[in-house]
C-alpha cells in the first residue's frame, strides 16, 4: 500500500521546489529532456523516502536527491561524467595561481553582458564547481545547505565556490 | 587584509559576497576594504560576476508536463473529501517522534480517513452496520492522527491491565506474534457510549484493530465473512463470551488469516482471561 501520509508530505514539499530542481538538473545534465527524467526520478525517490524520514529543511534535502539522481542518470547514460575522475587536488592545482595574472576588468565586464558566453562558461565548469555555483547563485542555498546537499564539508564548499568564480572570471576575461 | 594567503583572502571575499560572514567578521572586512582599495576593487569585480551569473542563469520554470507527471505521483484527495479532513484533524507532526509509529500511520491514509470521517456524517449508522461503521471511522481517525493506539506495547501483560482499568469488558488478548501479527498496542473504542477494549496488531506495515464487545450488545452479533466498509476490511465473529469486530487496512486474505489465527489462539487453554 502506498503511504498516503508520504503522499501528503510529498505534495507539501516537492511541487514548490520543482523549478529549483529542474534548473539544477538542467545545469548538471546540460539537457532539458534529461533534466525532466532526472527530476522525475528524484521525485519518485523523494516519495518513497518520505514514508520513513521527516524533513527539516526541504530544499537542501530535495536538491540532494536531485543531484544524486543526476549522478545516477549520467553514469547510466554515459553522458558527461559528473564526478570528477581525478584527484580534487589536481583541479585545485590546475586553477590555483593563474588567477593572479593581471586582470582585465574591461574585457570581463563586456563579456558579462553576453548571456550566452556567461552560460557557456558556467556549463564548462567541472561538475563539483558547477553544482556548487548553481546551488549558491541559482538555487540560493547557503554554504551550510550546499554542504548538506552535496555531502561535503563547508570548507570545501567555500573553496569550490571561490574557485568556480575565479575560473568563470578567467574564462570571461580571455578571448572568446 | 592582514592575511597574506591569497586563498584565504579569496575565501573571505566570497563569504562576504554571499553574506556568510558573521557580524564581527563583516565589520572587520568592511574596515579592511576601506583601507585596501585593491580588495574593494576585487569585491566589486566579484559581485559584478555574481550578478551576471544570476542575471544570465536564472532559475527556470519546470515544464508544465513535468509538473503534471509529478503531481500524478501523489494525487490529492478529491476536494469535497479533503476539505473536512484538512480542517477536522490538523496532523500533529511533531508528535510522531517514533519512526515506527510514523510508518504505521503512513500505511493508512488521508483518503481512508476522508471517506471514513468525511462521509460518515452523510450516513445514518444503525444496528450492526452502524457499529462496524463507527469502528471503521475510529480506525481511520486513530491512524491519521498518528496514534493507532493509546497504549503502545507488544506485551499483553502491559496492555491488558491498561484496558481493564478503562473498560467493563475483560479483554481477551492473544499472542499472535508467531503467526506474523505482533501486538502493537491497545486503545479504547466507544461503541454505543460504552468503552470497548480494542487491540491493535501489526502486520508488516498494516494494522488490524480488534474491538471486543459484550455478546448482548446491539449490533455486536456476528455477520460472518469479511465485508468492506469505506475501503477497509471488516470481519466479525463471536466466541462463548464476546463478540469481535476486526477492522484492517490489510487485504481480505490477510485479514482472514488473522481472524483464523485469533480464533485458534483464543481457544487455547493458555488464553489470557480473568
Amino acid at each position: 500500500m502506498t503511504s498516503l501520509i508520504a503522499e501528503r508530505r510529498f505534495r507539501e514539499i516537492v511541487p514548490p521546489l520543482l523549478d529549483d530542481a529542474y534548473t539544477l538538473a538542467k545545469w548538471l545534465s546540460q539537457s532539458p529532456t534529461d533534466a525532466e527524467d532526472i527530476v522525475q526520478d528524484a521525485a519518485l525517490r523523494a516519495l518513497s523516502a518520505l514514508a520513513t524520514v521527516s524533513v527539516d529543511r526541504p530544499k537542501p534535502w530535495f536538491l540532494a536527491i536531485v543531484r544524486n539522481a543526476a549522478m545516477t542518470f549520467m553514469a547510466r547514460n554515459r553522458r558527461k561524467t559528473l564526478a570528477y575522475a581525478g584527484d580534487m587536488a589536481d583541479l585545485d592545482a590546475l586553477d590555483a595561481r593563474r588567477d593572479d595574472a593581471a586582470p582585465n576588468p574591461e574585457q570581463e565586464l563586456i563579456a558579462m553582458q553576453d548571456g550566452e558566453r556567461v552560460r557557456q562558461a558556467i556549463a564548462s565548469l567541472p561538475s563539483p564547481f558547477l553544482e556548487t555555483l548553481v546551488m549558491r547563485d541559482v538555487n540560493g542555498l547557503s554554504y551550510r545547505e550546499i554542504a548538506e546537499a552535496t555531502e561535503t564539508p563547508v570548507g570545501t564548499v567555500m573553496s569550490r565556490l571561490a574557485r568556480a568564480r575565479a575560473m568563470l572570471a578567467r574564462m570571461l576575461r580571455s578571448e572568446p | 587584509m592582514t592575511d597574506r594567503d591569497p586563498d584565504e583572502r579569496r575565501l573571505k571575499l566570497n563569504a562576504a559576497l554571499d553574506g556568510e560572514l558573521d557580524p564581527m567578521a563583516s565589520v572587520a572586512f568592511e574596515r579592511e576594504m576601506r583601507d585596501d582599495p585593491a580588495l574593494a576593487a576585487e569585491h566589486r569585480r566579484l559581485s559584478a560576476l555574481r550578478d551576471a551569473v544570476r542575471r544570465h542563469a536564472p532559475r527556470e520554470a519546470a515544464p508544465q508536463a513535468l509538473r503534471d507527471r509529478i503531481a500524478a505521483l501523489a494525487p490529492a484527495p478529491s476536494p469535497q473529501a479533503a476539505a473536512p479532513a484538512a480542517t477536522a484533524v490538523p496532523l500533529p507532526r511533531r508528535t510522531w517522534l517514533d519512526a515506527r509509529a510514523l510508518a504505521l500511520a503512513a500505511s493508512l491514509g488521508i483518503l481512508g480517513f476522508a471517506v471514513g470521517a468525511g462521509l460518515m456524517s452523510l450516513r445514518a449508522p444503525s444496528g450492526a452496520g452502524g457499529v462496524a461503521q463507527s469502528l471503521v471511522s475510529d480506525f481511520a481517525r486513530a491512524a491519521i492522527a498518528g496514534q493507532p493506539f493509546d497504549v503502545a506495547s507488544s506485551d499483553r501483560h502491559t496492555v491488558k491491565p491498561w484496558l481493564a482499568d478503562r473498560t467493563t469488558v475483560s479483554a481477551s488478548i492473544v499472542d499472535l506474534a508467531a503467526d506474523g501479527f505482533p501486538l502493537a498496542g491497545g486503545r479504547i473504542a466507544v461503541v454505543g457510549r460504552v468503552p470497548a477494549p480494542t487491540l491493535v496488531y501489526r502486520h508488516n506495515e498494516h494494522l488490524v484493530a480488534v474491538t471486543e464487545l459484550p455478546l448482548d450488545m446491539k449490533g455486536a452479533g456476528a455477520a460472518g465473512g469479511i465485508e468492506t466498509i469505506d475501503g477497509y476490511h471488516v470481519a466479525r465473529w463471536t466466541d462463548a463470551n464476546l463478540a469481535f469486530i476486526a477492522v484492517s487496512d490489510m487485504d481480505e486474505k490477510a485479514l482472514a488469516e488473522f481472524v483464523a489465527a485469533f480464533r485458534h489462539e483464543g481457544r487455547q487453554p493458555a488464553k489470557e482471561g480473568r
